[in-house]
């Protein structure tokens, strides 16, 4: 079971990192999710979101989604933007389980961009 | 006061390039009221330098439903009188981040400079060569020097630094909806862009309440997508169905569930979801307005959006310019660039088929979804607690349920007479 992407339903509000975040650190701030919306190429509406979890990153690319492993990610560079806090030393995604709760940024996606599978 | 104000008021005096970092202190809190209200009265504190004062609302950058909101506020060029624009899209809630609520920039620069609010630290940096650029050089030039694609970049362009009353700041690419001609008091006081950037951290008095309270009005906020909910019975046509050919994706501002914004592709096919070698496709338009009139004009939706891009791109208001070219539509996509140069600033900002008049503090940004009374109330919460005001009317939220997360974000108690109060 993991978060996974629909990739163009997202709108692009960071409500889920926000969530996110929350879950972490009880507070909000766009640093510390597991959940990183990639909205670097701004001019070009090039736009997604990326899940980090114990092995690998979730990709919702626009044009498709797919699993990359940490490895990959760390030769090719991801995260939008130098100072967007870089993907690798962000928590991994434990699903909500260490709160007790459904995963956040699934519950709070207006949009159902987010799921469960 | 560290709980969701985070950091401390900025002040800026440009003749020296200095800074100061003052407190934000409780009194200002319960004496004047969040948000635009503290704004104001910092205004009032520090008109002796004619200052542009940059804010956010109380909830601003939190999970709140539509929590967007940041304002610029300062003497309109146009009507001499106090006026209020919008920080949308990721604008408010980056300052917010950035670790300044309130920014206060006084007198003029000698020479062209712009602020980098970052961290919790201020700079005024050099801008000769940022002088000149249209707003999209201006943000790509910022983010270059920056080395971040994610810095929100609030810019004049040629226009506001000439400085006319036709422009208007401009959120990163994409215009904005200074209707007060606000850009060009950047441009009088040299200053080329307010650049901002927050990696911080914004804290909840209770937390927990806070968090669940929020989610609990998300979970029935209503979601769309376009321009057509935001504008129901007003006469403002079929935006959405004129742009739909062109429609590649639709973005959201800060934490809202409404995606007006829709970004349109005309420099490659609309489907196209990869990043490729075109680097400048389209345009997000971000105003109902401007669409607005130019549907109303007759216009077809390319040559309209082109128009719509030049206007951000020099920083002009999208409004006030697509009025005055409504009614000289243009087939010819490569025209567009020479009417818009032609602009002469003759038009109010306004709503086609509606009351076009300036309405005092706040300029017609917001769609006349309500009467008068309920649209000044709207636009009054908005600014004081962070929330966009079209989406309070558009939706039909229920404000008690957002007072009651200022209650539990601050410790502020607010109604809607409490606010209406503010501006009396």
């Amino acid at each position: 079971m993991r978060v996974k992407v629909r990739p163009l339903n997202c709108t692009g509000c960071a409500l889920c990192e926000l969530a996110c975040g929350f879950h972490w650190d009880e507070a909000f701030s766009l640093i510390s999710s597991s959940v990183l919306l990639y909205r670097a190429e701004e001019k070009k509406d090039y736009m997604g979101v990326i899940i980090k979890t114990e092995e690998d990153l979730f990709l919702g690319r626009p044009e498709g989604t797919a699993e990359m492993k940490l490895g990959e990610i760390q030769k090719q560079g991801a995260g939008g933007g130098a100072s967007a806090k870089p993907i690798l030393i962000r928590q991994t995604c434990d699903l909500c389980k260490s709160a007790g709760v459904e995963p956040q940024c699934v519950e709070i996606c207006p949009h159902d961009a987010l799921y469960l599978e | 006061m560290d709980v969701m104000y985070y950091g401390d008021t900025l002040i800026v005096d440009l003749p020296t390039g200095k800074t100061e970092q003052v407190e934000f202190s409780p009194e200002m809190l319960t004496e004047n009221g969040p948000g635009l209200a503290a704004g104001i009265a910092l205004y009032r504190d520090h008109e002796d330098g004619d200052p542009l004062v940059f804010g956010s609302g109380l909830l601003t950058g939190t999970t709140a439903p539509a929590s967007s909101l940041g304002f610029v506020l300062g003497k309109s060029p146009l009507s001499g009188e106090l006026a209020v624009s919008p920080l949308s899209l990721f604008s408010g809630a980056e300052m917010k981040l950035s670790g300044f609520s309130m920014v206060v920039i006084k007198g003029d620069s000698p020479k062209p400079v712009y602020l980098w609010l970052h961290d919790g630290v201020a700079d005024v940096l050099d801008a000769a060569e940022l002088w000149g650029l249209d707003t999209w050089g201006t943000t790509d030039a910022v983010r270059s020097e920056m080395g971040e694609q994610l810095v929100q970049v609030v810019s004049i362009g040629p226009a506001g630094e000439s400085p006319s009353k036709l422009s208007a700041y401009s959120i990163n690419y994409w215009g904005s909806g200074d209707t007060a001609a606000l850009g060009a008091r950047m441009g009088g006081k040299k200053l080329k862009a307010v650049a901002l950037r927050g990696l911080g951290m914004l804290d909840a008095e209770e937390p927990q309440d806070f968090y669940e309270g929020a989610k609990g009005l998300l979970s029935e906020a209503p979601a769309w997508k376009g321009f057509n909910k935001a504008c129901e019975g007003i006469d403002a046509g079929d935006i959405d169905g004129w742009l739909k050919p062109l429609v590649h994706r639709y973005r959201s501002c800060f934490a809202c569930p409404a995606a007006c914004n829709t970004f349109v592709k005309y420099n490659e096919g609309p489907s196209v979801m990869e990043s490729t070698g075109v680097e400048e496709p389209g345009m997000l338009v971000t105003g109902a307005a401007s669409a607005a009139w130019l549907l109303s004009g007759g216009w077809k939706a390319e040559p309209a959006c082109r128009a719509m891009e030049s206007m951000a791109r020099a920083g002009i208001d999208l409004i006030r310019g697509a009025r005055e070219l409504a009614g000289s539509p243009l087939d010819d996509a490569s025209e567009t660039e020479e009417a818009v140069g032609g602009l002469s600033g003759g038009e109010e900002a306004g709503w086609p088929g509606g009351d076009s008049s300036p309405k005092g503090l706040f300029g017609p940004w917001v769609p006349p979804l309500a009467d008068e009374d309920e649209w000044l109330l709207a636009n009054r919460i908005g600014y004081v607690i962070g929330i966009c005001p079209t989406y309070l009317l558009a939706s039909g939220m229920e404000t008690s349920g957002l007072f009651g997360l200022c209650s539990s974000a601050a410790g502020v108690e607010l109604d809607p007479s409490m606010v209406a109060g503010m501006f009396s």
